[in-house]
């Protein structure tokens, strides 16, 4: 076969003179053009010059071969001016790399061109190239012939096409698949707000347009648009259908719910129609059993508060007993048909919204699950030193975080002496610890913290410190859903001029008001703001911005100029942050605002401007924001700005934790500690609970950083990493609890440091091991509440009372499988992984004989009677029974052990199983085999990780009622056999279904309180100022 | 397709009894139509699809291609003739197999190989050169061509001034009139670079001129900028030196430290 070796001739055939001539050698030259494109682009103005000559008939032959030679050239500008000249004979399916590449740079063109169109104003439109339209649409028509309808929505999403997606979404086979597919997008790619609402209201029409509708998706985009009217009409309508509709109308709650966007569950909670009170008794009691059981399992905790509580308890008690003798007999829930009265079903919905019954469930969970190790804070308590108050104030913080919601305060009862110590703001800080012990505690906090909380009318005894610690106390226990103590709390505020109360008052309303944008207490907060007092007004400046968390009101501005006026840093500071939080979530439309302050002459505001950018585009991973951010962390001159700037990543980057580490690995390596300080913060932040080997790897050089505060930050972000992470996910987990206690024992250490590893201790065994921190829900949406927490949280550095926020964040990891009744029945699952992989840490083995020399006396004959009991029981031995309390001691053990031994189920068989091996050592070493596969029984502990692990036997009485949602958080079940009794979970006796922990914190309990009557009950808790 | 070729034998007659005659007007209008026809040739370059009549076809256009060039040179249009060579090379290098090769074939490479050499395109007429086989270097043409180049090169210009007498072929006439008139070009060139200033005699004894006339004539038309003076011309104008640049050391020292103090934030 003869060949052409040169295109030359063709080339000077273009020059001929005659158009025959022209035309014969551009045809040949376009199927030559790809072997001889370097001879063709010396001579390209020749053809360039025949596309632009208006005379020659196939000027788009011209404009075809020009556009070739310079895709070959490297120019696809110039060669995507050309196709688009060439018209229809540039053909877009075409199975050529040219091709290819031009219509992908084709795409990149019209996304930016049609970005920009829609970013700029009506004037400024210009139109948009037809014929660049014309190959985009022709490329999306061809997506969707080929059945690509994934590629076809993302084109049209990053397009704002939203015509074209609207169609790829109604061609596509699976339109669910796909919508669901697409809201995943919006979520994660789309940046800009405004075109997001577009895009989810687009949504919303086509999930509607379904033949079954998917409502659950539905409602979370109404959710995400604020539009409560819709979710309660929907939930509205399900509630009057058949049963398994009235379970997805609860799912559907539940989920809401757990976004915790308070305002909008309110709001949706008041346009559903008004319940008739005229409704029977039964739906009453229903509703109300899981509050009762909630205020049941703390009946006893709450006892032994004594005073005034003690009569709270004694009048539940009868109450207590009828209930647990109806659910011992495992006969609840008789006839199911009658019950389901359309209004029945709206109390529990409603009640479900209004947060009652998942707090009280979750209180439930994590009262009964919890793991808590108190000898580890034991351990903390003796080694630091007895004049360090800061150490000692962390212990105290470490210990609330560690029993965060779980309503068991045994530590600090044991410890009351050691307790008083506490003065001043420690006081203030201890007695708000109670809160985060209590937190979601709705029906008892009051009563709980009554000692200690300002005398109506009479100028009160107890010391101011305590006072407003309480009120904070009380913010923390109703956080978020402070809709029964905002009263109170602003009477508190109004009825005091002591700026210690009106500091943990405001907190207290900020907290239990967040985002509801009250203006009375608004007012109220404000007054206390202008009285100028440095620590009021620096709370009353976070309460604002609590109070009006992503509302972009007007009243940042007169925030902004109050922080002008005043000369203290506190209040500057304070109000810089609630500025910062009255943008959350606003994103660009929070742009001017930040300009504003990031601009700033004095740094605290623009240190405000830096979290005003994180939480304006916290989880958006928006380019532009980190641009800003990582340029103010290299560029400003306060370290204060150049910190937070750093950390503000975190917040920005907390929906793509993967990244973070690597962002911020330069910034780690700063010379500047406090942007070294800045980078353990945002990874700690972004990937917390995620275990990433890299954020570990990046941490660990820091936790032995030559600059105390780095390691303090570092070791707390390392703690956050490692959040519910076991050793046989990640074996480093053991090295840093090593790491820790070194710390923490090492007399020679820095207090800085040694706080942080003591909170440290707190944060990695959070909630009693049953909780994680969660900045976003399982649908993706942020959690307010946990990204406001973790902001006002990271405020630690200067003050230290705001580390109780981080117990906003905390979410439990819990499987709550609920029948229609709300109730939890019995129900087992499998998790098809190593126990081990997910499960528990190991209780920490008690003191060795050595390492007791050195501890005080009081504490020696403690340990070596635990000792010789461990020696006597073997395997028996828990840790934590053996540090039992004294006087109960005795008769608790042998309660507990026969407890332990009779109502395991297989699941802690399993797991003490696990327990004793580690515990005794060598013995037992070789001889147990770790089973595949370990059986869950509702409700179970199931950390994210663990999730796609879980399965559900075929064969089991209920099975979930959507089956594609995460085995996570509150899950209805369907009852295949509903004619069957239902067998609910017992969960009034606290001593059955808990672990070891949980026996031990109740086995004291009850034998002090109830069993024994020998000891007296503690002394309240108060302090003596 | 035979009575396309047919055609196209029909009208090339034609042609050739126009260009016999030397009428250069009618071949020409002839010649265009012939080319448009051979378009339509489905096995000439760069498709050469096989057919029976394809070598017949290649032979045409071949001889078509080969006066046409002739012709180019003949009505003195270098454009045409670099055009018609262009087209018509292909059929010496692409189809050496297919058909045999032409007798026309070196005296016309010889004519680009001049051609090239009258343009002062050096490079190229050295790659062309290398393209041609050995053997080709001793036929009467090339040698000619490379000789010339030769001389031109090693500044032995009255060689090539006189070659003009012993050219090989009839049409190589054109060129080598061309030829001297490059050669007086490079000769003013190197004179600029040589001297600043020249008198009319010299400058006529080295640019070869037999008049004053023909020198002045050429100045105007060809160097405007050299200057007439009395008896002699200046070449300086052309010489003047462009000013050395001054280091911008004070932007580099600006952004020198501008360097060092971002280095210092960063890290």
């Amino acid at each position: 076969m003869t060949v052409v070796s040169t295109a030359s001739g063709l080339l000077a055939m273009l020059q001929e003179s005659h158009p025959t001539l022209k035309l014969h050698a551009l045809k040949n030259l376009n199927v030559l053009v790809d072997n001889f494109w370097p001879e063709i682009s010396t001579n390209i103005s020749a053809i360039e010059s025949l596309y632009e000559d208006d005379t020659f008939y196939e000027r788009q032959l011209a404009a075809l071969v020009a556009s070739k030679v310079f895709y070959y050239l490297g120019e696809l500008n110039d060669s995507l001016t050309y196709a688009l000249g060439a018209g229809p004979l540039f053909d877009v399916s075409e199975d050529t790399e040219y091709v290819q590449t031009l219509v992908t740079k084709c795409v990149d063109e019209y996304i930016l061109l049609s970005v920009k169109a829609a970013e700029s104003n009506e004037s400024e439109k210009t139109a948009l190239d037809p014929r660049l339209v014309a190959i985009v649409e022709r490329m999306l028509d061809k997506c969707m012939q080929d059945g690509k309808f994934q590629q076809a929505v993302g084109v049209a999403l990053e397009c704002r096409r939203l015509d074209k997606l609207e169609e790829s979404i109604i061609r596509s086979e699976n339109a669910s698949a796909m919508l669901s597919y697409c809201l995943r997008l919006s979520q994660t790619f789309v940046s800009r707000r405004e075109f997001r609402h577009e895009v989810l209201r687009l949504l919303v029409k086509s999930y509607q347009g379904l033949q079954q509708p998917d409502y659950l998706s539905i409602c979370q985009c109404l959710m995400f648009l604020d539009e409560p009217a819709d979710v309660a009409a929907i939930l509205d309508k399900l509630l009057k259908g058949d049963k398994s509709e009235a379970l997805l109308a609860y799912q559907i709650a539940f989920d809401l719910f757990e976004n915790e966007y308070q305002k909008f569950l309110l709001n949706v909670r008041d346009l559903l129609p008004e319940s008739t009170s005229a409704s029977s008794s039964a739906p009453l009691s229903v509703t109300n059993g899981g509050l009762i059981q909630g205020t049941r399992g703390n009946g006893i905790s709450a006892m032994t508060d004594g005073g005034p509580t003690a009569m709270d308890s004694d009048l539940t008690e009868p109450l207590l007993g009828s209930y647990a003798a109806e659910e011992s007999a495992d006969v609840s829930a008789p006839p199911v048909e009658e019950r389901t009265s359309y209004t029945e079903r709206l109390t529990k919905l409603k009640g479900i919204l209004s947060g009652e019954t998942p707090i009280s469930l979750t209180l439930q969970f994590l009262y009964s699950h919890n793991r808590s190790d108190l000898l580890i804070l034991k351990t903390i308590k003796q080694s630091v030193e007895m004049r360090n108050s800061v150490c000692h104030s962390a212990t105290i913080y470490s210990n609330a975080l560690m029993h965060a919601g779980t309503t068991v305060d045994t530590f600090l009862r044991e410890n009351l002496d050691w307790l008083k110590r506490a003065t001043n703001w420690a006081k203030f800080s201890a007695t708000a610890g109670l809160g985060v012990i209590h937190r979601g505690h709705h029906q008892q906090g009051r009563s709980l913290m009554a000692p200690y909380l300002p005398q109506n009318g009479g100028t009160g005894g107890g010391s101011p410190y305590s006072e407003g610690g309480a009120l904070y106390a009380l913010g923390l226990i109703h956080a978020n859903h402070g809709e029964g103590i905002k009263q109170f709390l602003l009477e508190s505020l109004r009825n005091t001029s002591n700026e210690v109360i009106q500091h943990g008052a405001c907190l207290g309303l900020g907290l239990a008001a967040l985002g509801t944008a009250d203006e009375e207490i608004y007012e109220d907060v404000k007054n206390v703001l202008y009285t100028d007092s440095a620590v009021a007004g620096e709370a009353a400046g976070i309460a604002m911005g609590l109070l009006m968390v992503g509302t972009a009101s007007e009243k940042a501005t007169e925030m902004l100029a109050y922080a002008h006026d005043t000369q203290h840093e506190k209040i500057i500071r304070g109000l810089a942050l609630g500025i910062a939080l009255v943008v959350y979530g606003r994103e660009e439309e929070a742009d001017t605002l930040i300009e504003q302050m990031t601009r700033d002459q004095d740094p605290i505001l623009r240190y405000g401007g830096m979290y005003a950018l994180a939480m304006a585009y916290r989880g958006t991973a928006n380019n532009s924001a980190i641009r800003r951010l990582l340029h103010f962390a290299v560029s400003d001159v306060s370290d204060d700005v150049r910190r937070t700037a750093v950390l503000a990543l975190g917040f920005v980057l907390c929906s793509e934790p993967e990244q973070t580490p690597r962002i911020v690995s330069l910034l780690s390596e700063s010379y500047n500690a406090h942007v070294r300080y800045g980078a353990a913060m945002a990874v700690g932040i972004s990937c917390a609970g995620s275990g990433s080997s890299e954020a570990i790897s990046l941490l660990e050089p820091l936790t032995s950083d030559a600059v105390d505060f780095v390691r303090q930050g570092a070791l707390i972000a390392m703690a956050m990493v490692l959040l519910q992470t076991t050793e046989a996910r990640e074996p480093r987990v053991a090295t840093f609890r090593r790491q820790l206690e070194k710390i923490i024992n090492d007399k020679h250490e820095e207090t800085m440091s040694k706080m942080g590893a003591i909170l440290a201790q707190g944060i990695l065994d959070a909630g009693g091991r049953n909780v994680a921190i969660m900045l976003q829900s399982r649908t993706g949406h942020d959690r307010v509440t946990a990204v406001v927490g973790m902001a006002v949280f990271s405020q630690f550095w200067y003050w230290y009372p705001l580390i109780y926020f981080i117990s906003l964040s905390f979410a439990p990891t819990a499987f709550i499988g609920l029948n229609e009744e709300l109730r939890m029945p019995k129900f087992n699952f499998v998790s098809e992984t190593k126990p081990s992989l997910f499960g528990y840490p190991p209780s920490v083995a008690p003191p060795a004989a050595t390492s007791a020399v050195k501890l005080p006396t009081a504490v020696l004959s403690t340990s070596n009677r635990a000792k010789v009991r461990g020696a006597k029981r073997e395997a028996e031995a828990k840790a934590s029974k053996a540090t039992g309390h004294e006087a109960g001691a005795g008769s608790s053990s042998s309660k507990a052990e026969g407890l332990v031994d009779g109502d395991k189920d297989s699941t802690h068989a399993a797991k003490d199983e696990n327990a004793m091996d580690v515990d005794g050592g060598t013995q037992k070493k070789a001889v147990v085999v770790e089973p595949s596969s370990e059986v869950l029984s509702n409700p179970a502990r199931v950390v994210p990780a663990q999730e796609k692990f879980i399965k559900f036997r075929e064969d089991s009485r209920y099975a979930p009622l959507k089956l594609k949602r995460a085995p996570s958080g509150f899950v209805m079940l369907r009852d295949l056999t509903p004619s069957e009794p239902v067998e609910l979970v017992s969960t009034d006796t606290p001593l059955s279904a808990g672990g070891a922990g949980t026996a031990h914190a109740n086995t004291n309990a009850t034998a002090i309180a109830v069993e024994d009557n020998e000891p007296p009950p503690p002394e309240p808790f108060e302090y003596v100022p | 397709m035979e009575g396309k070729l047919a055609d196209i034998t029909r009208l090339f007659q034609k042609f050739k009894a126009a260009y016999d005659k030397n009428d250069t007007e009618t071949s020409d209008n002839i010649l265009s139509q012939l080319k448009v026809k051979l378009t339509e040739l489905p096995s000439l370059p760069p498709l050469f699809k096989s057919s029976p009549s394809s070598i017949q076809e290649l032979l045409l256009a071949r001889d078509i291609l080969e006066h046409a060039v002739v012709l180019s040179v003949k009505m003195e249009d270098q454009d045409a003739f670099e055009r018609h060579f262009l087209q018509l090379k292909s059929y010496y290098t692409d189809t050496r197999g297919v058909i045999p090769p032409s007798g026309q074939e070196y005296p016309i490479l010889g004519l680009n190989l001049l051609r090239l050499l009258v343009q002062n395109r050096i490079a190229e007429f050295h790659t062309e050169l290398e393209l041609l086989p050995p053997a080709a270097h001793d036929h009467s043409c090339i040698k000619h061509a490379v000789e010339l180049e030769q001389s031109f090169m090693e500044g032995a210009y009255n060689r090539v001034l006189s070659a003009r007498q012993a050219v090989p072929h009839e049409t190589y006439v054109y060129f080598m009139d061309l030829l001297a008139k490059t050669v007086r070009d490079e000769i003013a060139g190197c004179s600029e670079k040589a001297y600043d200033s020249l008198s009319l005699v010299e400058a006529k004894k080295i640019l070869m001129f037999a008049s004053d006339q023909e020198l002045l004539a050429y100045v105007l038309d060809d160097h405007p900028d050299w200057e007439i003076r009395g008896t002699r011309v200046y070449f300086q104008r052309a010489k003047k030196l462009a000013p050395c640049k001054e280091i911008p050391s004070l932007q580099l020292i600006n952004q020198t430290l501008g360097y060092a103090r971002e280095l210092e934030r960063i890290v």
